[in-house]
């Protein structure tokens, strides 16, 4: 097999094939680095390669389970070579390169990194439309939003320049972009995953990396590196499946609301299990409380003279929220940790009686680049602004959930959130899988135009 | 006067007071977040937690206790 279709294949197809000798890992770096270069030019995805690093990196890969598979990281990683610069044009506190603990879990694993993913500007975005690089674009559609924050690793592996890459998800950033370019992306348990290394490990309470592949395969494939543990895989038999009745899991587009409740009916026959109603109350309350939380964890490095002296090339955006920061209400931030304590109860009962919660992850498709603002039953929102409400449970509360490609409206993808009690990841993998399973991996399967094999080329 | 409309004097204070300059284009970010924000923070301070037992230094990587 030829170096540049190996890169069509999955990610755990393409350890496969280098274990098995079918593929040579140097030449399959190779053709990873120069599918970069052809493709990247009309998304963005990847901001920065480092050719002679990254076959210094396969020069003294250990036989891991990802021995010789190319990957991307996300620009929120210190690497060893390079500081994290968190799509910025300057870090909210200093950062130095590193080895952090997705770069660790990676070389550790037998992994290349290839490059380094763009993401929404200090990571404050779901759509990932700005950033110091410029945006990264979506693949199914360059003028469309990529999602964020890790928008770059999303459209990195949706437009397979590689397959699969590390993202991080504090507020819903590995789940929104897996959903507006067609990939399956695990937010994992809180702590579960490698964390060290990041410029808020030390204060976050919401933030963990995660992988963004294809399918589920690949992402237990991935995680299991990051978590250092092998991810055993099940059969996701008898899944209760609870469904919540709100006005945030009910303000979703027609199509998306279409897609959502036929993959849900789908995984209930493929799993022979059932639907079960059960009650999440105020999870507007828990978006804001988990925006709250997040934007206050880091404020001590957000002294004023600091405040003063930002640089112009941040985004006049960031320049205003970072100072919009200091005049958040203690009283709110206070409220804000009683409700993760309600809601952790809150879910926790809920999932006494059901397996795993589903609703959309994000209401709507990918919205313009130009206008990130999306059509709900409610009005037009802002897309950051719809997207919180769904996505924020997860990381308020430490819960896992995954984003699943469920369909496609107008040529973009459509996307179900399934979220499962502390510490049961891989029951939400085997749910994807059984989910896939039903639809017949139709959804992971489609490729977006960007990436569509390219014909093989021959030497003269 | 609505809440969200007093943008106009409670960012300029508020930001005086911790001596923080800001020019109008972030003075415009600041408003629109605020008129975003400060409605939902206001229903958030006027939810009843009071009979929601604290979970002091909570594992989040575990289901609550108790």
């Amino acid at each position: 097999m030829s170096a540049e279709a190996a890169l069509d294949l999955s990610l755990r197809g393409q350890a496969a094939a280098i274990a098995a000798g079918d593929v040579d890992a140097a030449q399959l770096l190779e053709a990873a680095l120069g599918r970069i270069e052809r493709r990247n030019p009309a998304i963005d995805a990847v901001v920065e390669t480092f050719p002679e690093r990254s076959r210094e990196m396969l020069a003294n890969a250990p036989a891991g389970p990802l021995h010789g598979v190319p990957v991307v990281i996300k620009d929120e990683w210190p690497l060893p070579w390079r500081a994290q610069r968190f799509g910025a044009a300057e870090m909210p506190v200093p950062s130095e390169p590193g080895e952090s603990g997705p770069y660790l879990a990676l070389r550790d694993a037998g992994a290349v990194i290839a490059g380094v993913g763009n993401m929404h500007e200090l990571g404050s975005g779901s759509t990932g439309a700005i950033s110091f690089y410029g945006p990264a674009r979506n693949p199914w559609d360059t003028e469309r939003c990529p999602g964020g924050s890790s928008s770059g690793p999303a459209a990195a592996v949706s437009a397979r320049l590689v397959a699969g890459a590390v993202g991080a998800d504090g507020i819903g950033s590995i789940r929104y972009p897996a959903a507006y370019c067609g990939l399956t992306g695990l937010k994992p348990t809180f702590g579960r995953a490698a964390m060290a290394g990041h410029h808020m490990a030390e204060v976050s309470t919401t933030i963990v990396s995660g992988p963004l592949c294809a399918d589920a395969a690949d992402c237990r494939l991935l995680a299991s590196a990051l978590y250092r543990e092998e991810l055993a895989a099940g059969e996701a038999q008898g899944l209760r499946i609870g469904i919540v009745r709100d006005t945030v899991t009910d303000d979703v587009a027609p199509d998306v609301r279409d897609a959502c409740e036929a993959a849900i009916t789908a995984l209930r026959e493929e799993t022979g299990g059932e639907l079960v109603e059960v009650e999440v109350a105020d999870l507007e309350a828990a978006a804001l409380a988990t925006v709250l939380i997040a934007n206050t964890e880091g404020l001590a490095g957000l002294h004023p003279s600091r405040l003063n002296g930002l640089s112009p090339e941040l985004s006049p955006i960031a320049r205003g929220l970072l100072k919009y920061r200091l005049l958040l209400p203690a009283a709110a931030s206070v409220k804000a940790h009683s409700v993760r304590t309600l809601m952790r109860r809150r879910l926790a009962a809920a999932l006494d009686r059901v397996d795993v919660l589903a609703w959309p992850t994000v209401p709507a498709v990918a919205p313009p680049l130009q206008a990130p603002l999306v059509e709900l039953p409610s009005g037009t929102l802002s897309a950051d602004q719809a997207n919180v409400r769904g996505a924020a449970l997860a990381n308020l509360t430490g819960a896992p959930a995954i984003s699943v490609p469920v369909g496609l409206s107008d040529g973009l993808p459509i996307a179900l959130q399934l979220q499962s009690a502390w510490g049961q990841d891989e029951l939400l993998l085997d749910a994807a899988e059984a989910l896939e399973r039903a639809n017949g991996r139709r959804w992971v399967d489609s490729l977006p135009p960007l990436a569509q094999p390219e014909p093989e080329t021959t030497e003269a | 006067m609505e809440a969200a409309n007093r943008a106009d004097e409670f960012i300029p204070a508020g930001l005086a007071s911790f001596g923080v300059e800001a020019d109008d284009v972030e003075l415009a970010v600041m408003g629109a977040a605020h008129a975003m924000f400060w409605p939902p923070i206001l229903a958030l301070l006027e939810l009843d937690t009071n009979g929601v037992a604290p979970e002091p230094d909570p594992d989040l990587s575990r289901p609550p206790a108790g």
